[in-house]
């Protein structure tokens, strides 16, 4: 019975188009019998002219047709720019735009401005007899980089001096590398910053990646894994600021404090984008893996997560980046870093010290950025690259090959 | 010794039937291809003997044991190889072991000696010993193919199975991996089952073939039983003419840009 239901359906269908033809034919006849009566009644020219109306008809169909789509589409669009509008509008008025007491005073905004620029006379313009009196401005990158040496934003002396001498004290170097750990603390505030976004990276990410493992379907069935999505939803909720207001009651206000966030909240971010991820997996590599006997961390290290390796550390890199800005950000509330340094001289009226702060923020976040988007293009491509290795040992062998040629 | 026994076999996907009553007994170390159109139950049938997929009635037994789980006693090969391209062949095919070693042995590859030999002995097999430590990403669909025979082969199975392992190489590279996975089954005399749609490579590498057409045994028997009355029962109305053709012509005719404008 079964058997022969397709055939039947596939007879049925077969009908079907047997009569939508038939159809066909006899439209075509009827056109045709029309054709020949007008031919019967006019000359032969009407009888050529017939199918070229019927075409214009068809475009002039069409073209009201097209006309009533965009039309639509064009009413569509007006609503939804007014409701976005109107919602804007309302956003105003709840952010307190139309205040009374909110006022836009760009007098004392631009005058306040100037205070971040330091400024210097660069020349005397009085040698042209009609600019007397004038002189050319500019911004005064020396107080800049006065009191980023001054406050230890990028070069820490004290650590410095322990590498930067000659000749080169091994004791010095030692006691820089594996006692005073002063790979980052070297680059000062800066240092202190990026060291924050590697370690809360570094710690997030072993949570990240069992969260993200077991909230998937396929290795926890349904209920359960939901439990796991919860808890990266919530931490994800909570912006790593205020994760670090609360670890402030463990480790008291600090760069402690400030890491534990970051790497807390990099479980819910990075956990996030893993999942993702692990959602589209092919099934193909994993049944490999059960066909072979492998075991359930076996199936999921090499069925699973070798399918997603690049991606997740091209993910891990992109998470780097994002927690360096958040050290920054994190370190406002007084937590390190340059992000303490800005809020510190901010609460000072030190503008000029401030902007020299965002400076170093720019860059170095240009930096990081700059690091992590290579590393992650390097990744993601499939050509073979030459690596530092190669590229410093293989030198000789490179040179030997252009002299042969 | 290895025997396969497919008893009453039968295999539903909601209301598809992919296959209905199927019976066959194969001998250790017969080479066997299946063959049918797409859709014909070969996968379903490959899937079911490998334990990827439960019968839903009837069962398969191999060694005398029902198949309803993987066993490390039966190695599959599939149609998209499914190794990891992040990895060297000679990784790859040192994942086809994994049922003998532990979790962190096999992530670190701290196998024993005598495994690491088997991989690369297996690498070997398949012609890919000089390529062992090319990332399998780089290489051609023919070779990533041989890499996942030397997985199966490292798994050191009594039953090969192979589910349409050159449906989407081209006719060089198809011939190819046939005649390595030919080699194999005859070197280490293993029970093997092969599904391919090309009848001519069939009859070219093929002792014994099971024909199936709608999820049902059409044919059953040895390479001179095989004649075109049987292909056409296996093969329905689809004609199957072009396919005694042998492999040089087929390749010729394919390009052959007036065949398909007819077709």
């Amino acid at each position: 019975m079964e058997e022969s239901e397709p055939d039947n359906l596939a007879d049925e269908s077969r009908q079907e188009t047997k009569t939508d033809r038939q159809v066909d034919e006899t439209t075509e006849e009827g056109t045709v019998s029309e054709t020949e009566s007008t031919h019967t009644t006019t000359d032969g020219g009407v009888a050529s002219q017939q199918p070229a109306e019927n075409t214009t008809d068809e475009i002039e169909k069409q073209f009201e047709n097209i006309k009533e789509t965009r039309r639509q589409r064009a009413v569509g669009w007006a609503a939804l720019i007014g409701v976005l509008g109107f919602l804007t509008y309302q956003g105003l008025s709840a952010t307190e735009f139309f205040d009374d007491d909110t006022d836009f005073t760009w007098g004392h905004f631009s005058t306040r401005m100037t205070e971040y620029f330091p400024t210097t006379r660069v020349a005397d313009l009085s040698v042209v007899s009609s600019l007397d009196g004038y002189y050319l401005w500019a911004v005064d990158f020396r107080e800049y980089w006065a009191f980023i040496r001054d406050l230890n934003l990028i070069y820490d002396p004290e650590v410095g001096s322990l590498i930067f001498q000659f000749p080169i004290n091994l004791t010095d170097l030692y006691t820089f590398v594996f006692v005073e750990l002063g790979i980052f603390s070297v680059f000062g505030e800066a240092g202190t910053t990026l060291a924050m976004g590697l370690v809360g990276t570094v710690l997030g990410f072993p949570l990240a990646l069992l969260f993200s493992i077991l909230a998937t379907e396929r290795v926890l069935p349904f209920p359960f894994n939901f439990i796991f999505r919860a808890i990266m939803s919530f931490i994800r909720a909570i912006p790593a600021i205020i994760w670090a207001l609360i670890f402030v009651a463990l480790v008291g206000l600090g760069a402690t404090a400030a890491t534990l966030a970051i790497g807390f909240n990099t479980i819910g971010n990075l956990g996030r984008l893993f999942v993702e991820d692990l959602e589209e997996l092919e099934d193909g590599p994993i049944e490999a893996m059960e066909t072979t006997g492998a075991n359930k961390s076996q199936i999921v290290f090499f069925g699973m997560l070798s399918q997603v390796r690049t991606s997740f550390i091209a993910w891990t890199l992109y998470i780097f980046e994002i927690n360096v800005r958040a050290a920054v950000t994190v370190g406002v509330i007084g937590a390190g870093g340059l992000g303490a340094i800005v809020a510190a001289q901010q609460a000072q009226l030190n503008y000029e010290q401030m902007m020299a702060t965002l400076f170093v923020i720019f860059v170095l976040i240009l930096l990081v950025e700059l690091f992590s988007q290579r590393l992650r293009a390097r990744l993601r491509s499939d050509a073979e690259k030459r690596s530092w290795r190669e590229l410093i040992f293989g030198f000789p062998a490179r040179m030997a090959d252009s002299l042969r040629q | 010794m290895s025997k396969i026994v497919v008893d009453g076999l039968r295999k539903t996907y909601g209301d598809t039937v992919a296959l209905e009553n199927l019976s066959f007994e194969v001998e250790a170390g017969e080479f066997v291809i299946i063959l049918g159109v797409s859709g014909s139950g070969k996968s379903t049938l490959l899937r079911c003997m490998c334990g990827l997929n439960e019968p839903t009635e009837g069962e398969i037994r191999i060694n005398g044991k029902p198949m309803t789980a993987p066993r490390p006693e039966v190695a599959m090969i599939f149609q998209q190889h499914n190794i990891i391209g992040d990895m060297s062949a000679y990784s790859n095919a040192l994942t086809g072991g994994i049922n003998r070693t532990g979790f962190f042995s096999s992530i670190f590859q701290l196998q024993s000696k005598e495994e690491k030999r088997r991989a690369l002995d297996a690498l070997d097999t398949v012609g890919l010993l000089d390529e062992a430590e090319q990332k399998t990403r780089r290489m051609s669909g023919g070779q990533q193919q041989r890499v996942g025979i030397a997985r199966a082969l490292v798994q050191d199975s009594d039953v090969l199975l192979a589910d349409e392992p050159v449906a989407s190489l081209d006719p060089g590279s198809a011939q190819d991996v046939m005649r390595y996975l030919q080699r194999a089954s005859n070197e280490r005399n293993l029970s093997t089952f092969i599904s391919l749609h090309q009848v001519n490579i069939a009859r070219k590498f093929g002792e014994r073939f099971i024909g199936l057409h709608n999820g049902k045994k059409v044919f059953d028997g040895y390479r001179d039983e095989l004649t075109v009355e049987a292909i056409d029962k296996i093969y329905g109305d689809i004609d199957t003419d072009g396919m005694f053709a042998n492999q040089e012509s087929d390749g010729e005719s394919s390009t052959d840009p007036q065949k398909e404008v007819t077709v």
